[in-house]
C-alpha cells in the first residue's frame, strides 16, 4: 500500500477545510482542537491502477497570512496551496506560502487551487492572473468550488498522479 | 383597538382642567401634573433611576455584560466567523503559554482527542473479545459473577464490559509502527487480528500532537511525549529518530513492557534502516514487521473465582428469576458493594502503576539490579513486611564496617549509609506519621517484594525512593551483594580507592581509567597499582598526569647533560676557567639525586671522557679515561654514592679529525633514572 502525506496550505477562510470535507467523506474528528493547528483526514484512491492512501493534513490558518508551520510540513509528499478567488490578496499569500513550503520540503508535487468558483462574478482574481500562474509560475492551477465540488476530485487526482 | 375604551388611558380626565388660568391654580395644576406624572410614570422613573445607577457603577456594568456574553457569543458565531477570527490568536497565545509552563499536563489533555478514534478503531476487536468473555462468565456462575451482573444492571454497562473492567490486569489493544517524519503508519496490529482502517489517521494525529508539543517548547528543551494517559487508556511511545512505536493499552503493563517495546523498535529500525531512510510512502515492505509487532500485543486477566456449589447457584438463580422483590433486595445489597468494588479496582490500578514507577526508578539506579519485583504472595501480611525488610537493612549493616576496614571510611558513601541506618533505628520506636500514611496507601494493595542485587557502593533502594518522594515502606527489599560493572559504579569504586588529590581529574571510558592533572609520582604509581586491582578496570592511562617536580628534574638533567668541561692538552685537570663550571655541575648532580630520591627514583651517571686527535690511540684512550675518573673522584669526594660508569672514548668522538683542539678534550655526562621504590616507571618514557 502506498501512503502519501499531503498538506493543505493557504490563508484563512479560503476554503481549505471545506475542500477536504468535500473530497473526503470521513473527516477524522470534526471538532479536533484547532489549537494543535491541524486536522487530519484520509482518502483512499486508485490512481493508474495503484491503490493509494492520501493522509491530508489541513493546517489551520494562523495569525499571519504566510506563516508556515514547518514541523507539519516535514515529510509531506505533496501539497495544495489554496487561494480565495474573491480575495486577491490570498493569491499573493498562496505564492509566498508555496515558496516557503518548498524551502522546507524540497521540490515535491503541488497544485494551486483558486476556490469559490461559484462566486465567479465577485472574483478579484482575473483570467490573466490564472494564466500567469500557469505559464509564468508553471503552476498546475484549478478553479475549484468546495460548495459544488467542481474540480475538487480532479485536482486531488492530479496531485496523486504526480506523486506516484 | 381604540384609545377610549381602554380603562388605563391616562388622558381621559385632562380636558376638564384646561380652562383654569389663575396662578394659584397654576401651581396647583403643576403639582397636580407632578402628582400625575409620578402616578403615571412612577415605574418608568424608577427604571430610569436604576439605569443611571447602573451606568455609573462599573461593577454593575460588568455584571450586565457577563449575563449576556455567552448568548452574544453564540449569536455572533452563528452569524459569521469574525468573532472566532478575533479571538483565535488570543486563545492560541494563552494556550501556548500555558503549554510552555506545564507541557505534560497539556499533552495529557490532548490525548482525549485521540481517545475516541483509537476507541473506534479498536471497538470491533474489543467487542469480539467481550462476547467470548461474557460466555465464559456465564458458565462460571460465581459470587463475583452475580455481583458484576448487578453492577451491569445498575450502571447500564454491558455485563461483559463490567467483567472486563474488574478482571483486566492489562491489555494491549493496538501497536502502531510509525514513520517519524511523515507520521505515516508503516504497520499496525490490533488485538484479535482486527485490522483497523484508521491507523493512518491515528498515527498522523499522534505525530501532529508531538510536533505541536515540541514546537511550543522552548528551544533545547525538547521533551518527547512517551506516555499519555486518559481514563483507562494509556499510550506508550518509544522512539528513534527514524521511526517510533506507539502502544495503546489498558491497565498496568508488566514492568518490562517498555523494554520489550524498545527492543522491538531497535530491531525494526535496524532491519528497515534503508527503507526508513528512503521512505516514499510505500508501506509494503513493512508488512513483514507485523509478527514482531504482534508480540507486543497481549493481555492478562486476574484469575476467576472458583465456581459456587450447585445448590447456591440454583437458589440464587431461583430467587432472581422468581421473585422481583428478592432480586431487588439482592440488587440493593450489592449496589454498595459493586460501587466499592469499582473504586477498589481503580485504586488498585493506580497503586500498581505507582509501584511500577517506583521499581522503574530502582532499575535506573546504577549499581542496583532489580531481579524480581512483584506483589507479595497472598500469605504475606503487612506485618511480615518488616521482618522481610530487615535482611536488606542488615545487608547494608554488613557493608559499613567493611568500608571502614578497607581504609575507605572517608568515602562519601560511608556517611550516607550510616545516616540511613540511624534513620531506621531512630524511626523504629517513634511510630512516625510516615507509617500511618503507608498504612493508608496499603489499603489499595499489598506491599511489594523486591529482590535486588546491590553493589556495595550503590545507594540503597530506600535512599533512591526517598529522593524521589516515594514511600519505601510499601516495599520489602531483599538485597544481594554483587559487584557492578556499570561505568558509574566502576568509576565510583576507583574514586574511593585511589582518592585523587585536588588537581587530578579522572575519566572512565570503556574499561580504561584516564588520569590527568598533576600529582606526585609516587601517588601516580600507587594509584595505578590500586586501580588495576579493581573489578571493571582494564587499564589505567596516566599519560595525562605529570609530577610538578618532574619538570624541575628534567631541567637539571638537561643542564648536566649539556655541560661540557674542557681540558688542557695531555692533562686530566680541567682548564682553570672551567673549574667553577665543574663545581656547579657536581652540585647540580647532587640536587638531581636528592630530587629524584624524593620522587622515588635512583640516579646513575655515565661519564664519557674524550681526547683530541693529537697523540697515539692508546695514549688518547688513557687520557680520556683519566679525565672521566677525575669527575668520578670529585663526586666521591662529595659523598654522593651515585652509581657511576666511566668510559674513555679516546679520540673516537673528537670534534676535529686532526691537530690539537681544546673543545675535543672534554667530558660528557649522561644521567639515568631508575625506579627505586616501585618497579613501574614506564611513564618516564612518555
Ligand atoms: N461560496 C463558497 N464559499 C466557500 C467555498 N469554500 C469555502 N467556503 C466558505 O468559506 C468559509 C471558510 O471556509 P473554510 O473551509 O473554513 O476555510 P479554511 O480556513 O481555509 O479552512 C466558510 O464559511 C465556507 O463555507 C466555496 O467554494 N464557495
Ligand atoms: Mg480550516
Amino acid at each position: 500500500m502506498l501512503t502519501k502525506k499531503i498538506c493543505m496550505l493557504g490563508a484563512f477562510a479560503v476554503g481549505k477545510t471545506s475542500l477536504v470535507k468535500q473530497y473526503v467523506y470521513s473527516i477524522f474528528s470534526d471538532d479536533y482542537l484547532t489549537t494543535v493547528g491541524v486536522k487530519i483526514s484520509k482518502k483512499n484512491i486508485a490512481v493508474n491502477g495503484v491503490d493509494m492512501n492520501l493522509v491530508l493534513w489541513d493546517m489551520e490558518g494562523r495569525d499571519a497570512y504566510t506563516d508556515v508551520n514547518i514541523s507539519y510540513l516535514r515529510g509531506a509528499m505533496g501539497f495544495f496551496v489554496v487561494a480565495d478567488g474573491t480575495r486577491r490578496d490570498t493569491l499573493d499569500a498562496a505564492l509566498q506560502l508555496r515558496a516557503a513550503a518548498l524551502d522546507v520540503t524540497g521540490p515535491i508535487p503541488h497544485c494551486l487551487l483558486i476556490n469559490k468558483a461559484d462566486l465567479a462574478p465577485e472574483w478579484q482574481v482575473t483570467r490573466e492572473d490564472v494564466d500567469r500562474m500557469r505559464n509564468d509560475e508553471g503552476l498546475t492551477t484549478f478553479a475549484t468550488c468546495a460548495k459544488t465540488g467542481q474540480s475538487v476530485e480532479e485536482s486531488f487526482r492530479t496531485l496523486a498522479e504526480a506523486m506516484l | 383597538m381604540t384609545p377610549s375604551p381602554d380603562p388605563a388611558e391616562p388622558r381621559a380626565p385632562a380636558p376638564e382642567h384646561t380652562g383654569d388660568t389663575s396662578p394659584a391654580e397654576d401651581t396647583r395644576a403643576d403639582k397636580e401634573i407632578e402628582r400625575l406624572r409620578t402616578l403615571l410614570f412612577h415605574r418608568e422613573l424608577l427604571l430610569l433611576e436604576q439605569l443611571r445607577a447602573r451606568l455609573d457603577s462599573p461593577d454593575a456594568r460588568a455584571g450586565d455584560v457577563g449575563s449576556v456574553l455567552a448568548e452574544a457569543l453564540v449569536l455572533s458565531s452563528r452569524e459569521d466567523d469574525r468573532l472566532k477570527m478575533a479571538m483565535e490568536p488570543l486563545v492560541d497565545r494563552i494556550v501556548k503559554e500555558s503549554l510552555r509552563d506545564n507541557p505534560h499536563e497539556f499533552s495529557e489533555s490532548l490525548f482525549p482527542l485521540m481517545g475516541p478514534s483509537i476507541r473506534k478503531s479498536i471497538a470491533e476487536s474489543f467487542h469480539a473479545m467481550l462476547e467470548s468473555f461474557s460466555k465464559s462468565m456465564e458458565t462460571a456462575f460465581s459470587w463475583k459473577g452475580i455481583r458484576w451482573r448487578l453492577e451491569s444492571l445498575r450502571t447500564g454497562k454491558p455485563f461483559s464490559e463490567v467483567v472486563l473492567l474488574h478482571t483486566l490486569v492489562y491489555r494491549v489493544d493496538a501497536v502502531y509502527f510509525i514513520h517519524s517524519a511523515t507520521g505515516i503508519s508503516l504497520a499496525s496490529v490490533m488485538n484479535e487480528g482486527t485490522q483497523s482502517g484508521d491507523s493512518d489517521m491515528v498515527s498522523a494525529m499522534l505525530t501532529a500532537i508531538q510536533d505541536f508539543v515540541n514546537d511550543c517548547l522552548a528551544d533545547g528543551k525538547k521533551e518527547d511525549l512517551d506516555l499519555l494517559r486518559q481514563g483507562e487508556y494509556t499510550l506508550l511511545v518509544e522512539r528513534r529518530p527514524a521511526a517510533y512505536l506507539a502502544c495503546v493499552l489498558r491497565g498496568a503493563p508488566p514492568a518490562d513492557y517498555r523494554a520489550h517495546m524498545r527492543a522491538c523498535l531497535e530491531y525494526l529500525v535496524m532491519e528497515y534502516a534503508g527503507q526508513l531512510a528512503n521512505f516514499k510512502g510505500d508501506t509494503g515492505p513493512f508488512a513483514a514487521s507485523r509478527p514482531r509487532l504482534e508480540k507486543l500485543l497481549g493481555s492478562r486477566f486476574v484469575d476467576e473465582d472458583k465456581p459456587l456449589p450447585v445448590w447456591i447457584k440454583l437458589l440464587v438463580a431461583a430467587l432472581i428469576a422468581a421473585c422481583p422483590g428478592a432480586a431487588g433486595y439482592v440488587f440493593y445489597r450489592h449496589r454498595e458493594n459493586a460501587a466499592r468494588a469499582a473504586e477498589d479496582a481503580e485504586r488498585r490500578r493506580s497503586f500498581r502503576a505507582d509501584m511500577l514507577a517506583a521499581v522503574d526508578l530502582l532499575r535506573r539506579e546504577p549499581g542496583l539490579l532489580v531481579i524480581h519485583a512483584a506483589e507479595q504472595p497472598a500469605g504475606d501480611t503487612p506485618s511480615s513486611t518488616a521482618s522481610a525488610a530487615s535482611p536488606g537493612n542488615s545487608g547494608q549493616n554488613r557493608d559499613t564496617p567493611q568500608e571502614g576496614a578497607t581504609g575507605e571510611a572517608a568515602s562519601p558513601a560511608a556517611p550516607t549509609a550510616a545516616a540511613s541506618l540511624s534513620d531506621h533505628t531512630g524511626q523504629g520506636p517513634a511510630a512516625p506519621p510516615e507509617q500511618a500514611s503507608a498504612k493508608a496507601s496499603l489499603d489499595a494493595g499489598t506491599p511489594w517484594k523486591v529482590v535486588c542485587l546491590k553493589d556495595r557502593l550503590a545507594r540503597t533502594p530506600e535512599e533512591v525512593l526517598r529522593e524521589h518522594g516515594k514511600d519505601a515502606s510499601l516495599f520489602s527489599f531483599t538485597l544481594i551483594p554483587y559487584v557492578s560493572y556499570e561505568p558509574d559504579m566502576v568509576s565510583k569504586r576507583v574514586d574511593l580507592s585511589i582518592q585523587p588529590p585536588e588537581n587530578v581529574s579522572m575519566r572512565f571510558d570503556d574499561g580504561i581509567i584516564y588520569l590527568s592533572g598533576t600529582a606526585p609520582m609516587h601517588w601516580t604509581l600507587e594509584a595505578r597499582r590500586k586501580a588495576l586491582t579493581l573489578p571493571g578496570v582494564k587499564d589505567v592511562d596516566i599519560r595525562g598526569l605529570s609530577d610538578p617536580r618532574s619538570a624541575r628534574l628534567a631541567a637539571m638533567i638537561q643542564e648536566v647533560q649539556g655541560a661540557s668541561v674542557e681540558f688542557p692538552l695531555g692533562k686530566d685537570v680541567p682548564v682553570p676557567e672551567d673549574m667553577p663550571k665543574l663545581t656547579h655541575l657536581v652540585d647540580t648532580l647532587a640536587a638531581v639525586q636528592r630530587l629524584a630520591a624524593e620522587m622515588g627514583m635512583a640516579v646513575s651517571l655515565t661519564i664519557y671522557g674524550h681526547a683530541d686527535a693529537v697523540g697515539s690511540v692508546a695514549r688518547n684512550y688513557d687520557i680520556s679515561q683519566a679525565r672521566a675518573k677525575v669527575i668520578a673522584a670529585m663526586l666521591y669526594a662529595r659523598g654522593s654514592g651515585m652509581p657511576l660508569a666511566l668510559y674513555g672514548l679516546g679520540a673516537d668522538y673528537a670534534r676535529k679529525s686532526e691537530g690539537p683542539d681544546q673543545s675535543s678534550r672534554r667530558i660528557e655526562l649522561r644521567v639515568h633514572l631508575s625506579p627505586s621504590v616501585v618497579p613501574e616507571l614506564d611513564f618516564i618514557n612518555h
